[in-house]
């Protein structure tokens, strides 16, 4: 018997002629690779662009973009601690109040609510995501601020050491950090339940089963095994939430008093980055405009980030439940 | 905890076993069913106040927003109130041409763009698709002013175009891009490989294979997707606040400045008047009637087809 042999290698020319007769190149191809690659531009362009024009700033002003308080146009100084200072107090405080509210509904509309009316406070979830910014920014200013002038800030300061928190302006019916972080907190409401919803929905339902064949109780079965197996999930959603809840600009711009205060007091105006940028661009020239674009760079890197860290996490999530 | 280690001194036999887990079970038992039941109230009272947003908000447009509209609040342009006349507020003509233009324009620019990238991600496996994918979803999350912000530098300011409906257009196309990628991209993998190859072995070519058995299949995500990217573009304020310079004309040729309907609201909320800050909710029912049209519309058209499908 003689040995046939196997070439396990074959020729590189050999599996270059395969391919190439498999895949063929057409036109139709190039076209395709001609739009991603007009895509990837645009991408590319997007922050080049903003970062390009922000460039001057960057150079000469921007110790004091970072750590200074006073804005004066056109000339400078450009102080972005009270924007900085104010995305970050109004987004947190928001991404509180929707993280509770919102966990609380995707685990009502998932186990509580019977399956016919399920799909219908879905549907109303969607529209709250679907209202414009700027209708819910009128909302607040015209209807929650004169309100909340009224009855919750004399509330809130009627606690010992409220004034820590929330300072003590009097009574003022105009905007304030407070009452953009909750016109925040309802605008973001809609993001995370949607994705915690879909998060929660997909825990196995064997899991589920198991432990309520032991006797387990509603509430013990989402406690210790629903929440535990979502968990991953679910700092994503808080994530993408808080992602969202930086970039909000107008309804900002018209609830949170547009004034560039250095202070923490939830009841006094103050503004956020976008908000910024929306409120004084119009007016401004000059260096003025590239350190908003500035402040444009900070609110991208603020806002890629929290976007990428929840993805990464909801991939983990996917990842995680196929393997159980 | 102090249940377990009761449980484990007393594992002598079976029976001992199952009774001490009925005895403890007996004792936490209602105190177990108490906590749940409480936990289940507070997540449905959660559903509640989330509820109470969406019917106070659209409440407060019904009541404040119906009366404003009439036929010279469609068909005038604005006018600015005086002393004399201090409920002269004209209507928003300029605005609703504006907010027509810049979606067709917008719509121009980005649909076909968004579908061929959404072909291609769904077509190809490599590490440009990989990384474009990122890029879109990324971006779909990108916050509205920095699209204005781009707009303002790359076609007002290099390209020397000026304030324009064509600047925010840009804007708004570069805003709507990746949602339409990312909905073509999910709508054409869904369709079922054995259509392509079925398709193939007829010996039809890539594209045609493409323009005719797997887009129409897909037709229904694609649109559902679009639908979507243009509600959200239709009601964005922030990124044509920057550029596309207002004016109380019915403008709507692409070079031209024009006005807005949520740049109208933006601006009337801020006024001096209370004719004006009246009006705003007249301008806000009608925008936020036509985006819930059009999601509606996207979410009905969705699970139709799906049902079709099934």
């Amino acid at each position: 018997m003689t040995q046939i042999p196997i070439d396990l290698h074959p020729d590189d020319e050999v599996v270059a002629e395969f391919n190439s007769a498999t895949t063929v190149r057409t036109w139709y191809h190039y076209v395709l690779l001609i739009g991603a690659a007009l895509f990837a531009a645009v991408s590319v362009g997007f922050v080049g662009t903003i970062f390009w024009s922000s460039l001057p700033v960057w150079l000469h002003h921007g110790v004091t973009l970072l750590t200074g308080t006073g804005w004066i146009g056109p000339a400078g100084p450009f102080g972005g601690v009270p924007m900085i200072t104010g995305t970050l107090e109004t987004s947190i405080i928001a991404l509180a109040l929707a993280v509770v509210i919102g966990l609380g509904t995707s685990i009502a509309i998932v186990f509580f609510i019977p399956r016919r009316i399920r799909n219908v406070v879905a549907t109303l979830v969607e529209l709250l995501a679907a209202v414009p910014s700027v209708v819910y920014g009128i909302w607040g200013l015209i209807v929650i601020a004169p309100w909340m002038a009224v009855t919750v800030d004399p509330w809130l300061n009627s606690w010992p050491f409220a004034k820590v928190i929330f300072g003590n302006p009097g009574q003022q019916f105009g905007g304030s950090l407070l009452l953009a972080s909750v016109v925040l907190g309802i605008m973001i409401l809609p993001t995370f339940v949607a994705i915690s919803r879909e998060v929660i929905s997909v825990v196995p339902q064997d899991l589920i089963e198991a432990s309520l064949s032991l006797g387990a109780t509603r509430w013990q079965v989402i406690r210790n095994i629903v929440l535990p197996t979502a968990k991953i999930g679910l700092y994503g959603a808080t994530f993408l939430s808080l992602a969202r809840a930086t970039g909000e600009t107008i309804a900002v711009a018209l609830v949170a008093g547009g004034v560039a205060n250095a202070q923490f007091h939830l009841l006094y105006p103050g503004t956020s980055i976008a908000a910024w940028i929306a409120l004084t661009f119009g007016e401004s020239q000059g260096n003025e405009i590239a350190a908003l674009m500035a402040l444009g760079v900070l609110l991208m890197l603020l806002n890629f980030g929290f976007s990428l860290i929840s993805r990464a996490l909801v991939n983990r999530q996917r990842k995680l439940l196929a393997i159980v | 905890m102090s249940d377990i280690v009761e449980l484990e001194d007393s594992m002598e036999s079976g029976h001992e076993m199952r009774d001490e887990i009925r005895r403890i079970s007996h004792r936490t038992h209602a105190r177990r069913v108490a906590v749940s039941r409480t936990m289940v109230a507070l997540c449905s009272v959660a559903l509640l106040i989330a509820a109470v947003p969406l019917v106070f908000l659209l409440w407060e447009l019904i009541k404040q927003g119906a009366p404003q509209l009439n036929k010279a609040f469609f068909t005038t342009l604005p006018s600015t109130p005086t002393l004399i006349a201090p409920n002269a507020t004209g209507g928003v003509s300029n605005a609703i041409v504006g907010t027509i233009a810049l979606t067709i324009y917008a719509s121009i620019l980005a649909i076909p763009l968004g579908v061929l990238v959404g072909v291609y991600l769904a077509e190809t496996e490599s590490k440009m698709a990989t990384s474009l994918r990122i890029i879109a979803q990324t971006m779909a999350g990108a916050p509205s002013i920095l699209m204005g912000l781009f707009a303002f530098s790359f076609v007002v300011h290099d390209l020397n175009i000026g304030f324009s409906a064509i600047a925010g257009s840009f804007a708004l196309a570069v805003l709507m891009l990746p949602v339409i990628v990312i909905s073509s991209e999910i709508a054409i993998r869904n369709v079922p490989n054995s259509l392509r190859e079925a398709g193939l072995a007829l010996g039809a070519k890539p594209h045609k294979v493409s323009m005719r058995i797997v887009l129409p299949t897909a037709l229904s995500g694609i649109v559902t997707g679009t639908l979507l990217a243009i509600s959200r573009a239709v009601g964005e304020t922030a990124p044509v606040l920057l550029v596309i310079g207002g004016g109380f004309i019915n403008a709507w040729q692409p070079f031209n400045p024009v006005s807005a309907l949520p740049l109208a609201i933006y601006q009337g909320a801020r006024s001096q008047w209370p004719s004006q800050r009246a009006q705003v909710w007249g301008i806000a029912l009608v925008l936020v009637a036509f985006v819930f049209v059009l999601s509606l519309t996207a979410r009905i058209w969705a699970t139709r087809k799906q049902q079709v499908r099934n």
